[in-house]
């Protein structure tokens, strides 16, 4: 017997998502993934400057701003021929760092901890005993007593806020996880709020704001760093470091052994791509701190270049008019004349559904972090490997491509993040020191095609942008929620989270936090 | 001081925050609102009261949105996001951070709109989705719209925060694809007559939200309607909206000795020199960014060397852009008649008006010799579009 399960609205996400599965003997058989939104970005863009849509487009993602601001910027750089400055190309790492770290950090504590922290069971927590479990843990204390009795209050008062109708007891919270441990996490989902604040400040200074910035135009940046000011956003960049290595990881490290099941499903289609993120010297993209490749599942643990050339988007599925097949380059966008309605049948998302080479893709810290472990980037091997004997499965990379793997890699990976940006911005000190830096390259030519392929935090993401007369011709975007919440392709074939939930144990139809959990590992 | 204020003060302490600096943060919101120094112990009061009796309900809806103003409402310093969501507010529908989902999260927020009849507040994000009946937006199988009308009526005010909640932002920008509104254009059509209170940018000043919670909600200005007579025309607190950022930005003093960044990178941005000839909007926004900045008052757009891009204005994209260009058809001060409520015929009224301002004002310090230079042509990126 088979039961229809829909999670509608998935909270705890950027942007509005339907959940729907079936369910059979306690185990996701089927799932349809369908975004809810349709602004038309593409449209609004054409006909406006190539600069215009540097600031217009970031508004696509309140929490993932800078990569858009990056990515439509470098489509106009790629479109009309000029090369970035020494300059510019550190402060773009760096400001694009700083949200990896407050998305991350904010995915992490914000958005995904109630899925496996429940704060009703910090109540039973002995203060003393968290305070020893915190130290055998390695991760930071808080003023545990002071955290419980807020939460007592809370509940007490019958006025629960954000955490009205939540799944608090639900059965499918690790029961061997100590209440100790959920108080910790609970008093560190308090601290992090401060800290992804604190990384968001960082991009005040380089970029004038967060959310939305203001800086990154094409041909360089407005910002012109000084030595103060770079002192500051290292002083801000230590001190969110600093949470990331005694607070984030060690928290990770002591809940993961209570899910250590969910190493075992969650994996899906086992396609991985990157376009890569954070640029060296040479601009190139497979020489990028993480760098670009791609994965199939029917060729093993190997990676290849990528090339934008081998994606087309379908849209069989999804409610557009326009074509479907098309490469994004010279893509269209256009919503129907008239809503059809939902039908997982026939059409059910406003996502397009694109492929690599025909094939599904997962984007994302764990395609970053698989793509550059396999590369063999030296710091992504270390810290992979020594967490794969940590937790039990040295040797054995492919245990990555499940729910746990997903969840670890990115925390991982904000590790990465952290240390890098130390070393730029050292970097930028010193050439400043050296002499005269150059931020902005002006921009002649008024023609041409160019795509901006970069990452956000959340996966490859794409602008690509055809300029005439100065003024934009076609303008296309592909997400990295494009990707990861695809509606099955002109084939019958599912997206990525549309797979990755079948094989998902569910406890209780009624409160299906298990593939609320899937869903959310990829950070839509 | 009484056992709820102790307890007040541990929870500020627990996340680092001392009593000093908290009573220092309720005069920047006082000075914000308005109102005498004198007024901070009164504001403080006020926030510690709230943590310890019952908490205001609310609900945050999520319309056509980037989740930018939810991000930046995470930016807000004391009280943080923390305390308004666990001390000040029951905040018992908010889809970005919200505990519950699905048919659970539907239901905290019919029970709080039923619940708290009239006495509630609704803040709204993003932009009213009226494309394809509504289905440009959908959530739990139904139109955004129609949460919309099931909500709107039984609160006590509107809170539109971010320009897309006050007049659609970007989406409604030309051709508007997706048929995008606002919400107090979207009410009036639908005839609820629940007021509104518009935070227009984008995204929202997180302090600007803080400081409507303190003065609303906690001083009580809600509750005796008086909060409205603080509003201008728009629905906007001209508290936040009565200047331009010209008036108050701290390069002023270059546009006056006529000193100007032409080119981005330069030896004359290093200088922090006027942005005025590489498009700064300032001239013709109405914010007090200048004096609260972003960010915990970290740093704001034209101090990291971006000229201000208008996104206070209504209809910013259309009216604002090419945000590198030196803006021709409007000038200082005409604020939200670019168009939006009257799209332009005013503006273009307004702004001949004010254009002539400026360039009477340029002329003047020509004529006195305090004009070195006029701002010359507009950067390479202007091309077309200028109208």
């Amino acid at each position: 017997m088979s039961e229809r399960v829909v999670i509608d609205p998935l909270t705890r996400i950027e942007g509005h998502l339907r959940v729907e599965c079936t369910v059979e003997g306690g185990v996701v058989t089927d799932a349809w993934v369908s975004g809810g939104l349709y602004r038309g970005m593409e449209t609004v863009l054409k006909g406006r400057q190539p600069a215009d849509a540097y600031y217009v487009s970031q508004r696509i993602c309140g929490v993932c701003p800078i990569s858009h601001g990056h990515a439509s910027t470098m489509s106009a750089e790629s479109a009309l021929g000029v090369t970035i400055p020494a300059g510019a190309r550190l402060v773009r790492n760096l400001i694009e760092a700083a949200e990896y770290l407050h998305s991350h950090v904010l995915w992490f504590y914000t958005l995904a901890a109630l899925d496996y922290v429940d704060p009703a069971k910090a109540l039973e927590a002995d203060i003393a005993e968290t305070y020893a479990l915190a130290q055998a843990a390695g991760t930071s204390t808080a003023n545990f007593g002071a955290v419980q009795a807020k939460v007592k209050t809370l509940v007490d008062g019958g006025q629960l806020s954000i955490f009205t109708n939540g799944w608090l007891g639900h059965p499918g919270y690790a029961q061997d996880m100590p209440a100790e441990l959920h108080l910790i996490a609970v008093a560190h989902y308090l601290e992090a709020l401060e800290i992804q604040a604190e990384a968001a400040r960082i991009i005040a200074i380089m970029g004038g704001k967060f959310p939305h910035f203001m800086t990154s135009i094409p041909g360089g940046t407005a910002w012109v760093p000084t030595e103060e000011k770079l002192d500051d956003v290292l002083f801000r960049f230590l001190r969110v470091r600093d949470f990331v290595y005694n607070t984030m990881i060690p928290d990770t490290l002591a809940i993961a052994p209570h899910y250590a099941g969910a190493l075992g499903y969650g994996g899906g289609h086992g396609n991985f791509l990157a376009w890569g993120v954070f640029d060296r010297e040479s601009m190139q993209m497979t020489d990028r701190y993480l760098p670009n490749g791609a994965i199939f599942a029917d060729k093993g643990l190997t990676v290849e270049d990528a090339t934008p050339d081998k994606v087309l988007e379908y849209v069989e599925h999804s409610w557009f008019k326009s074509e479907s097949g098309l490469n994004p380059q010279d893509g269209k966008t256009e919503a129907v004349d008239t809503f059809p309605g939902y039908d997982v049948n026939a059409k059910y998302s406003w996502g397009k559904a694109p492929r690599y080479d025909g094939k599904a893709m997962e984007v994302g810290p764990l395609a970053r972090m698989l793509v550059a472990y396999l590369r063999g980037v030296a710091p992504a091997k270390a810290i992979i490997d020594s967490t794969l004997t940590a937790l039990g499965a040295a040797g054995k990379p492919e245990v990555l491509v499940s729910l746990l793997g997903r969840v670890a890699a990115r925390n991982l990976e904000t590790a990465l993040v952290a240390d890098w940006a130390i070393e730029w911005v050292n970097e930028l000190i010193a050439a400043i020191k050296e002499g005269p830096v150059s931020f902005y390259e002006p921009i002649d030519k008024d023609s041409g095609k160019g795509a901006g392929l970069w990452e956000a935090p959340r996966g490859a993401l794409g602008h690509f942008m055809n300029v005439e007369g100065g003024l934009i011709a076609n303008y296309q975007v592909v997400t990295p929620s494009t990707w990861d919440i695809s509606p099955r392709d002109a084939d019958g074939v599912r997206g990525p989270m549309e797979e990755a939930l079948i094989g998902t144990p569910v406890l209780d139809v009624e409160r299906p936090i298990e593939p609320a959990r899937i869903a959310r590992s990829f950070d839509p | 001081m009484a056992h709820e204020d102790r307890a007040f003060y541990d929870q500020l302490a627990a996340r680092g925050v001392t009593r000093r600096g908290f009573l220092k943060y309720c005069g920047s919101v006082a000075a914000m609102l308005g109102l005498a120094e004198s007024m901070a112990p009164t504001i403080a009061s006020a926030v510690e009261a709230a943590a310890g009796s019952k908490l205001y309900p609310a609900v945050w809806m999520n319309g056509g949105a980037c989740t930018g103003c939810t991000e930046s409402a995470a930016q807000a310093t004391y009280p943080d996001i923390a305390q308004i969501v666990l001390d000040i507010l029951s905040l018992n529908y908010i889809e970005t951070i919200m505990m519950a989902s699905g048919e659970a999260a539907d239901e905290a927020l019919y029970q709080t709109a039923e619940q708290n009849e009239g006495n509630f507040i609704m803040i709204y994000e993003g932009t009213v989705m009226k494309g394809l009946e509504g289905n440009t937006l959908r959530i739990s199988g139904k139109t955004g719209l129609e949460f919309i009308d099931k909500i709107a009526p039984k609160a006590a005010a509107v809170l539109a925060v971010g320009s897309c909640a006050v007049d659609g932002g970007w989406v409604k920008a030309a051709p508007n694809p997706a048929d995008g509104t606002g919400i107090s254009m979207y009410l009036k059509e639908k005839g609820i007559a629940t007021p509104v209170i518009n935070l227009p940018t984008c995204p929202v000043n997180p302090e600007w939200i803080v400081a409507i919670v303190v003065d609303v909600l906690l001083l009580g200005q809600l509750a005796d309607g008086s909060i409205l007579s603080k509003l201008d025309e728009f629905g906007r607190p001209k508290f936040i909206f009565g200047q331009t950022i010209h008036d108050n930005c701290p390069r002023r003093g270059h546009f006056e000795n006529g000193e100007f960044v032409y080119q981005f990178g330069s030896e004359e941005e290093a200088k922090g020199y006027c942005l005025y000839p590489v498009g700064c909007k300032g001239p013709q926004t109405e914010t007090n960014c200048p004096i609260v900045r972003w960010n915990n008052q970290t740093s704001w757009c034209v101090e990291s060397g971006a000229p201000c891009i208008g996104c206070a204005n209504f209809n910013w994209v259309d009216n604002c852009a090419p945000f590198l260009g030196r803006m021709r058809k409007v000038g200082i001060g005409m604020g939200p008649q670019s168009g939006g409520y009257e799209p332009g015929i005013l503006g273009a009224v307004a702004g001949g008006v004010v254009v002539g301002a400026l360039g009477v004002h340029a002329a003047g310090m020509a004529a006195t010799g305090r004009l070195g230079k006029e701002p010359e042509s507009a950067p390479k990126q202007e091309k077309g579009g200028d109208s």
